[in-house]
């Protein structure tokens, strides 16, 4: 009975539901499904950089951002196509993220933190105010992509297209995690020290941490700009980079089902609580608080207690290995 | 042969000389103790020689090939383990998952063959998980291998550790301070298996130690540092009469007495 609520079953039962979600819903579900997906993205990239390698970074809004105005601009200023110019934002991204790990073999901690909400800042600084190149503060509007020859609208096929992604980066990722690489995330974030001392390189494995967040941010902003056919500064603020947080704090850190529970649970909340217009984000800060205080190692850690099949190693090949392993088989 | 040499080993904090021209040779396959006062810089010296310290003086050779100024991991890579004064098992780790890590310069995976896992990789993993169970049969702690690794008591993360700076084959390991707070019994245990592993696994040790007991027992040669300076050298039974050595510890001889009858 547990293991039917394990975490496989659900995960894939969450895909199949969002797949079925455009036959019967309504634009503005759709809408928020595809905002969910694009939500499970930014919380799996943060929290393989911040739950797994340790890395206290608070610039995922701006990657995010990087990744939507780079897809944008791209398509308003040089006419590049949406399939291209997507790509070329998430790259950017990815690559803006590489050059961080250069800061962050030197600092760590609250250093980090203030270095990288510094950097995320000054994100912010350049959407706002190199007006000739981002429009400034109005933000600017960008063409609806087109799915020819498929039968789709834009919106369904931005919809189908972020939960191909979204599943595909998921299964990377927990790949990724299970592997000798997560073992080294791991590794860097329980103790830099012994971690070298094992022949860990620090500056590789934050670099591919660092990269990977990038890009993750990097595709979802890259979606979200179609998904919204606009982009502008305020989408990519210190709220939207605690939200990515909280994701990943609600759900469980150094996890990725987590990742996509506190995706989920906090997107669906948000919207809850949008009838409350003004006071939407006290009521939010409030829940969080609840849920900081009543499940301080997030939702996961609290189902882990309770149900089968919801551990996560980190890797591959499970079960007890050994001859040991055959004999115990034999009655 | 030579396994493990340190030339005029030299390191500097502020006003304080940690470490001042401190040379010694450890032969191939010989456990050699290091023992000192407190602050004398042995744990600097183990810092200087792994890597993780950049001396100001003096070089640090490895079966012959000078490895000084090199970064840890490189110098892990080319054969050298190293365990720690406080135990630094990865707590978000089980047992078996840590000895795996200890894999990572022998495992060449690479981010593209892990997100797609091919069959190399899978084998890969089934190879590393092999032998990380074989060395904890090693140490007698396989029937740990799925505990996270901080359920564990202090004396058993110590042997985890050892058997994960084992599990890479090093040509030499340097212990820290193996035998702090454990046990008679424990202590015997771990006489033994540094034994095994010099004589079964081919390593040589590096082992600070301030229970004269285990050096005692366990040591081929000692050497003795004070005040960052090596002030003698040589089998134990020789370092323990030796008047410098019996000053440096000065109301500590009755007690390393006492413990090794
Ligand atoms: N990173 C550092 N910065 C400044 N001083 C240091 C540093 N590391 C060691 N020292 C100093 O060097 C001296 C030697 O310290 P070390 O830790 O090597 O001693 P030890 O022999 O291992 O002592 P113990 O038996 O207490 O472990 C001490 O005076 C210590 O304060
Ligand atoms: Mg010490």
């Amino acid at each position: 009975m547990s293991r039917l609520l394990g975490r496989r079953t659900l995960l894939a039962l969450g895909v199949a539901a969002l797949a079925a979600v455009p036959t019967f819903a309504n634009p503005y579900v759709v809408f928020v499904g595809n905002q969910l997906m694009l939500y499970v993205i930014l919380a799996v990239g943060l929290n393989i950089l911040v739950g797994y390698a340790g890395q206290l970074a608070f610039a995922n809004a701006a990657m995010f951002g990087i990744g939507a105005y780079g897809t944008g601009l791209l398509q308003v200023h040089f006419g590049v196509p949406y399939y291209a110019a997507a790509p070329a934002g998430a790259l950017l991204a990815m690559l803006i993220g590489l050059a961080m790990a250069w800061p962050a073999l030197r600092l760590s901690g609250l250093y980090l933190a203030l270095a990288t909400l510094a950097f995320a800042q000054f994100t912010l600084w350049v959407f706002l105010h190199w007006e000739s190149v981002t429009f400034g503060a109005g933000g600017f509007k960008v063409p609806p992509p087109s799915f020819a020859p498929l039968p789709l609208p834009s919106n369904l096929g931005i919809y189908y297209l972020s939960l191909l992604a979204m599943a595909a980066l998921v299964a990377i990722a927990w790949n990724v995690v299970r592997s000798r690489i997560g073992r080294a995330f791991v590794a860097i974030r329980d103790g830099e020290v012994a971690a070298q001392a094992l022949g860990i390189d620090l500056f590789r494995y934050k670099a591919i941490a660092f990269g990977m967040s990038g890009l993750y941010a990097g595709i979802a902003g890259a979606l979200h700009s179609a998904l919204l056919n606009y982009v502008s500064p305020e989408g990519f603020d210190l709220f939207q980079m605690v939200l990515h947080k909280a994701m990943i704090v609600v759900g469980g850190l150094g996890s990725l089902a987590g990742s996509v529970v506190g995706a989920t649970t906090l997107t669906l909340i948000l919207e809850a609580l949008r009838e409350f217009k003004s006071t939407q984000e006290i009521a939010f800060g409030a829940l969080l608080l609840v849920f900081v205080i009543f499940m301080p190692d997030g939702i996961v850690a609290a189902l882990k207690q309770r149900l089968q099949g919801w551990e996560e190693p980190l890797r591959r090949v499970r079960g007890r290995p050994g001859a040991a392993a055959g004999a115990e088989a034999r009655p | 042969m030579t396994m493990l040499e340190a030339r005029g080993l030299g390191i500097g904090f502020g006003g304080v000389r940690a470490l001042d021209d401190v040379s010694f040779a450890v032969r191939e396959g010989e456990i050699r103790g290091i023992i000192g006062p407190n602050g004398a810089g042995k744990t600097t010296l183990l810092n200087v020689i792994c890597g993780l310290v950049r001396p100001d003086a003096g070089e640090v050779l490895l079966a012959g090939e000078p490895i000084t100024g090199l970064k840890p991991n490189v110098i892990a890579g080319r054969g050298l383990g190293r365990t720690f004064q406080t135990s630094q098992l990865f707590r978000g780790m089980t047992v078996l998952e840590n000895l795996m890590t200890g894999l990572h310069g022998e495992t060449r995976a690479g981010l593209f063959a892990a997100a797609f896992g091919g069959r190399a990789m899978l084998a890969e993993e089934e190879r590393a998980r092999e032998k990380a169970w074989k060395a904890l049969e090693f140490v007698g702690m396989e029937r740990f291998w799925d505990r996270p690794a901080q359920a564990l008591s202090f004396g058993q993360q110590r042997v985890v550790e050892i058997a994960r700076t084992l599990i890479s084959e090093p040509k030499v390991v340097l212990l820290d301070e193996p035998a702090v707070g454990l046990s008679l019994n424990r202590l015997a245990e771990l006489d033994r298996l540094l034994r095994r592993i010099r004589d079964e696994r081919g390593v040589t040790l590096v082992m600070i130690e301030h229970v004269i007991r285990l050096v005692m027992g366990v040591c081929d040669r000692v050497t003795v540092l004070q005040g960052g300076v090596v002030i003698a050298e040589g089998t134990p039974d020789a370092v323990i009469e030796d008047a410098r050595v019996i000053e440096a510890y000065l109301g500590r001889r009755v007690d390393a007495r006492r413990r090794a009858s």
